[in-house]
């Protein structure tokens, strides 16, 4: 609540207007999304009127639409009892073929649900998803936050270190090899490069399943994994669709960045602590990177990280709509029954619009919410350093 | 510990030191070894349907990144003519109205612009294959155009919070010519290269997942016969998933490699090409980023 | 006098930057280096400090590539008890530590003298003092770039405390540290250079392009001179090398310019700024005398140069950008031949009557002025000239301020290739070119060596001769008095005597 009204604090000028700004947005959705279920109704109750009145047809017994015998003498029968309103009477077949079309096709009909749209009964059903949705959504979200830092912490300090890629150094070793042409040296030198070669391919391994599509993770490994449960959604979450390489890069352009700003080299002229070899006396400590707060003191890098830090803040938020996508792509193209993601599909395919739109409404919310957490996050850090 | 030695100038030197080339390369040469190995084992029907998926896909990409280029440019100008305007009402509106666009994720954006395609290809609106995919690629693009009108407001304002802008101003050039000529012709190509890339590498992930969502069942009038065929219309495919199934019995019989490779073909080659494809992006796009010191 | 000779080479992607065979260093000395910006000092200076990085450039010293330096112990002595004030304070403080916490960062952390020092520095500051910054975390606006500046020149002072009994194994580099500062100040900051000196006898590289600094040593140190070494970094035939500069070189155009008589005369009058101007809440007020008892508009006349002067950071840039229209004040008149301007004049009407076409401006920074990426030859491009410029006119205008006749080639040229005194000469043509009738100059000799300053003087009193109206703000007092009668001189004063404006001059 104390921070609740802080922000409400007239030094707070510009998340206050960002805030003004989400909720209008919200509420504007809202409206659009009302307006929208509204007219879907609407449109729902006079369909079922007038499905209603053509079912009566439909119930007549003794009356078979399949048999053209039946349908010649229904629509005779039409002209005699409607005599001169020709049109009238051939739209009433139209709408009696249509409906039975549908009664055949309409996986609505044939699955024996009612198609009574956004009902409570439907919106306490959706809440339940909703929910576990948001819960694997902030995990995943959490998870890739830390994971990504890690990783990127980790390339920085390896391209400090001036590592060359396993197949660079492959190559290099031809080369010497060739050059050198010591006989006594080959058996060593393809063992190394066997050692590389394995190494290279191992890190292309890893580094295409950080780029494969989720579904294509999922179904290679469907026998053998319960895909459905939520524990491997959180696992795919994380590692499928680039979410976290593109995001793990994102922080590492920032430490590149910062890295070549003047205060960098400020820092290493008051002699801090430069190196970037592990655990050296003046290098990192490889503990770190396990840590969950990073502590780099005496470091030059300490500075670089907290202001990459500063600036992937705000970063996130692009990173959390693209999770939020890749989560809906795993739920939907996994077939996850009983789903949030899963559930705005099939909506789709009953044309029960009006709740497919609810769940497109309950997903910007989840991400209009994640965008409020990191501008109030955001405005804190900056009122910490003085902005 | 390996420390960087190269100093030759051999065109392999040339290409190791400009890694978005090399990427280029490497990704021009996984895929030409690709075609090879399906041009022997994978039988024709499927290698003809695999070489017009990867095309279509390819041509919808570029297709995505001229539209979302058109798009964002227009948006990232019109912003800040509007933000620099004397009345604000304008820049307000239209910040605001991207700033929802921006919190629907990209993905339901696609999606909604499918279940459009749907409905007009049902009541027999559209029917060439190309117009769906000037369709796909204009809905794919208004999920994504909006990082590169990002960048160019970027780059826009990082020229304002210089002396860059004001000086030319004084000079008498026209504000129309220092932002669309100055700063982002002559100063910002490689940034917008950049991104363009991201974009393409989007497109073809979104392309994919949105086929793999429509092959579990967006309409019951349409189904992916319909559409344009794309590398994820052919991974949708049932004999595909199957192919990417039968990964699972190299977990119990790892001896099935051997023939992984051969018999289930036309699956793992989508596969391979999207995922290569991605990886081979975003090191082309990071390789631009290092040899421009984009960062 | 001890000197170390370097053989240096500095390339980036196969491009040479740097290639000289002559840089001599003297050891417990200062050597004031001088030389048009962007020749090459501070790169030079930084790899000798064992401050580049060989992953960025590719670096020999003595023939040895840089690695091999950096692992000497010369270079690491020099790294352990020297220090280097960088050029640009901004980017040189962590923006997410207090400046207190920066200053006893690493080394300086038990450096004796913090107090002493700060006192010193911020003894001529007519802005609050150091205590009231030093929790503050550096921002672009705040602290001003003078105060910055200090802070940096404090942290060098500390180390050279701190490193008192290694005085021949350490190297202070001081790079242009007085390009924030007003005279006052810079004065300050060169008495403490001095007595640092005096009493520690330690090796300084002082770089500057402020050739006033030459008067001062000279005038107040006379018996400190001795260890005093002016040196110039020349490009002569694409060649780099390093001359002696003689202060008499100066002091006697200096001399010379004085003896001269400066026109007065009461010319027409082409634009008066109304005394008090409002903007960000603050009062910037001009008067003629120092203290600003009397408030006085602003005359720019024709033919004739208007001086503005005032301490760091009190909004000098800011008021020539309202002049010129690129900032709303609250409050403002202004009269422009028969038109007035005001906080209420549309943009759209300064873009119409007055850019390029009445008025025109020369930014300081000439580097952010320019396109980087134009050739030379599209720097006129776009300009508001009835006939387009070919070819011929353009070469003309170079030769104006450029030593020879410019080449083709050279008007192919990028302009980030060229040198920051190349970049400011084209930076001052771009506008000398347009006929306007008042030039607003900030900091025209920004980045220029002195014959290349004394070439832009001589060019602006021509211009002044063909009825240009011209307002100067400038560092460079002790050259610009030369040029201005004493009724043109105005001082500008601020309500507040710390400038918290945004940060119009965007550095």
């Amino acid at each position: 609540m104390s921070a609740f009204s802080s922000i409400l604090h007239k030094e707070n000028t510009g998340l206050r207007t960002r805030l003004l700004i989400h909720g209008a947005g919200i509420i504007l959705m809202a409206a659009v999304f009302w307006v929208f279920i509204s007219a879907v109704e609407v449109s729902r109750i006079e369909s079922r009127e007038s499905d209603n009145e053509i079912q009566k047809y439909l119930d007549l017994s003794k009356m078979d639409f399949g048999d053209p015998a039946d349908r010649l003498l229904f629509r005779e029968s039409l002209d005699v009892f409607y005599a001169g309103q020709t049109q009238r009477n051939d739209s009433v077949v139209t709408a009696i073929d249509n409906l039975r079309q549908r009664q055949f096709s309409d996986p609505a009909y044939k699955t024996g649900d009612t198609l009574d749209g956004l009902t409570w009964n439907m919106v306490r059903r959706l809440t339940g998803m909703y929910l576990q949705f948001i819960a694997v959504y902030g995990i995943v979200l959490l998870l890739i936050y830390l994971l990504a830092q890690r990783i990127a912490v980790y390339r920085f300090i390896m391209m400090k270190q001036h590592r060359e890629s396993y197949l660079t150094q492959a190559l290099e070793l031809v080369r010497n090899a060739r050059a050198n042409r010591v006989g006594s040296m080959w058996g060593s030198a393809v063992r190394k490069l066997g050692l590389l070669l394995a190494k290279a391919l191992v890190k292309g391994i890893v580094l295409m399943l950080l780029f494969t599509p989720a579904y294509v993770i999922a179904y290679s490994v469907k026998t053998t994994i319960d895909t459905s449960s939520i524990l491997f959604m959180i696992l795919l979450g994380i590692v499928s669709n680039g979410v976290l390489i593109h995001t793990a890069n994102k922080f590492f352009t920032f430490l590149v960045s910062e890295s070549r700003k003047g205060y960098v080299q400020t820092a290493i002229v008051k002699n801090l602590h430069a190196s970037y070899e592990w655990d050296a006396p003046e290098g990192i400590p490889m503990r770190t990177l396990l840590q969950i707060k990073h502590g780099f003191r005496s470091h030059v890098f300490q500075s670089i990280f907290i202001n990459a830090r500063f600036q992937f803040i705000p970063a996130l938020k692009e990173h959390a709509s693209f999770l939020v996508t890749g989560l809906i792509i795993i739920e939907m193209a996994l077939n996850i029954q009983g789903h949030f993601c899963y559930e705005l599909l099939q909506q789709i395919l009953y044309r029960q619009y009006d709740i497919a739109a609810a769940i497109i409404f309950g997903i910007f919310l989840t991400i209009k919410a994640t965008e409020i957490a990191i501008d109030i996050w955001e405005h804190k850090e900056k009122r910490k350093y003085g902005y | 510990m390996a420390i960087r030695t190269f100093t030759g100038n051999s065109w392999l030197d040339k290409l190791t030191s400009k890694k978005d080339l090399l990427w280029l390369t490497i990704w021009i040469a996984g895929l030409g070894v690709l075609w090879i190995w399906d041009a022997l084992f994978l039988n024709a029907p499927a290698f003809a349907r695999l070489q017009t998926a990867f095309l279509n896909s390819l041509l919808t990409g570029l297709m995505v990144v001229l539209f979302s280029l058109a798009l964002g440019w227009f948006l990232g100008v019109s912003l800040n003519t509007l933000e620099h305007s004397k009345s604000k009402i304008g820049f307000a509106v239209l910040s605001f109205v991207t700033d929802i666009l921006r919190s629907i994720p990209q993905i339901i954006a696609v999606l909604i612009g499918y279940v459009v395609l749907t409905i007009l290809l049902h009541n027999g609106i559209i029917r060439s294959s190309f117009v769906q995919m000037v369709w796909i690629a204009g809905t794919i693009a208004i999920a994504v155009f909006l990082e590169v009108a990002d960048t160019i407001r970027q780059r826009i304002d990082y020229f304002r919070t210089l002396d860059f802008v004001d000086a030319m101003l004084c000079c008498g050039i026209k504000e129309r010519r220092i932002i669309n000529v100055e700063i982002l012709w002559k100063n910002s190509r490689s940034h917008m290269l950049h991104k363009l890339i991201a974009i393409f590498g989007i497109s073809i992930f979104l392309q994919c997942s949105i086929d793999f969502i429509i092959s579990v069942g967006l309409s019951t009038d349409v189904s992916l016969i319909n559409f344009p065929m794309t590398l994820g219309n052919l991974l949708a495919n049932v004999d595909s998933k199957q192919d990417i199934l039968a990964l699972s019995n190299l977990f119990t019989e790892p001896g099935y490699v051997s023939v992984i490779f051969t018999r289930h073909l036309q699956g793992l080659s989508v596969a391979f090409c999207i995922v290569f494809s991605m990886l081979c992006i975003y090191m082309i796009a990071n390789g631009i980023v290092r040899r421009h010191k984009l960062a | 006098m001890n000197e170390r000779k370097y053989t240096i080479r500095i390339a980036s992607e196969g491009r040479a930057l740097v290639a000289i065979d002559d840089f001599r260093l003297a050891k417990s000395a200062i050597t004031v280096l001088l030389g048009e910006s962007g020749i090459g000092k501070s790169l030079i200076s930084m790899a000798i400090a064992g401050l580049l990085d060989p992953d960025d450039l590719d670096v020999h010293i003595d023939g040895k590539p840089y690695a091999a330096y950096l692992r000497s112990q010369e270079a690491i002595d020099i790294r352990r008890n020297g220090f280097f004030v960088f050029q640009e304070p901004s980017s040189h403080l962590n923006p997410l530590l207090t400046l207190r916490a920066q200053l006893r960062e690493g080394s300086l952390a038990a450096a004796p003298d913090e107090g002493r020092i700060l006192k010193k520095l911020w003894q001529g500051s007519s802005s609050s003092g150091v205590e009231s910054i030093l929790d503050v975390y550096p921002k672009p606006y705040r602290p001003s770039g003078g105060e910055k500046q200090r802070i940096l020149a404090a942290m060098a002072f500390k180390k050279m405390a701190a490193s008192a009994a290694h005085t021949q194994e350490s190297l202070f580099i001081f790079d242009e540290p007085t390009g924030n500062l007003d005279n006052r100040l810079r004065n300050e900051f060169l008495d403490l250079l001095v007595e640092n000196f005096r009493n520690q006898m330690t090796t300084i590289v002082l770089i500057t392009h402020d050739y006033s600094t030459i008067s001062r040593f000279t005038n107040i140190y006379p018996t400190v001179s001795k260890n005093i070494l002016y040196r110039e970094l020349l490009l002569e035939h694409g060649k780099l090398h390093l001359r002696d500069f003689l202060p008499g070189e100066y002091l006697s155009w200096l001399e010379k310019r004085n003896a001269t008589t400066r026109t007065g005369q009461k010319t027409e009058t082409v634009l008066r700024l109304q005394p008090h101007v409002k903007v960000f809440g603050r009062t910037l007020s001009i008067s003629r005398d120092t203290e600003g008892q009397n408030p006085e508009p602003l005359l720019i006349r024709k033919g004739a140069v208007t001086y503005l002067k005032a301490p760091s950071g009190v909004g000098k840039t800011t008021i020539v950008k309202l002049m010129m229209g690129l900032i709303k004040p609250e409050t403002m008149s202004m009269e422009l031949g028969s038109a007035v301007y005001s906080e209420k004049t549309n943009r759209k009407v300064w873009a119409q009557r007055v850019w390029g076409r009445q008025m025109t401006m020369v930014f300081q920074h000439a580097d952010e002025a320019l396109n980087q990426n134009s050739k030379v030859k599209d720097v006129f491009d776009g300009l508001p000239i009835a006939v387009p410029l070919n070819e011929k006119i353009i070469v003309k205008s170079l030769s104006e301020l450029f030593e020879e006749e410019p080449s083709r080639d050279f008007l192919n040229i990028r302009i980030k290739y060229l040198s920051g005194g190349q970049k400011q000469r084209l930076n001052l043509l771009r506008s000398l070119i347009l006929r306007t009738d008042i030039l607003i100059l900030d900091e025209p000799l920004n980045g220029l060596d002195f014959a290349s300053a004394a070439k832009v003087i001589a060019k602006i009193e021509m211009k002044l001769q063909s009825g240009f109206g011209v307002l100067v703000i400038s560092h460079n007092e002790e050259i610009f008095d030369t040029l201005v009668a004493t009724a043109n001189i105005y001082y500008l004063h601020s309500s507040s005597s710390r400038l918290t404006l945004p940060d119009t001059s965007k550095r």
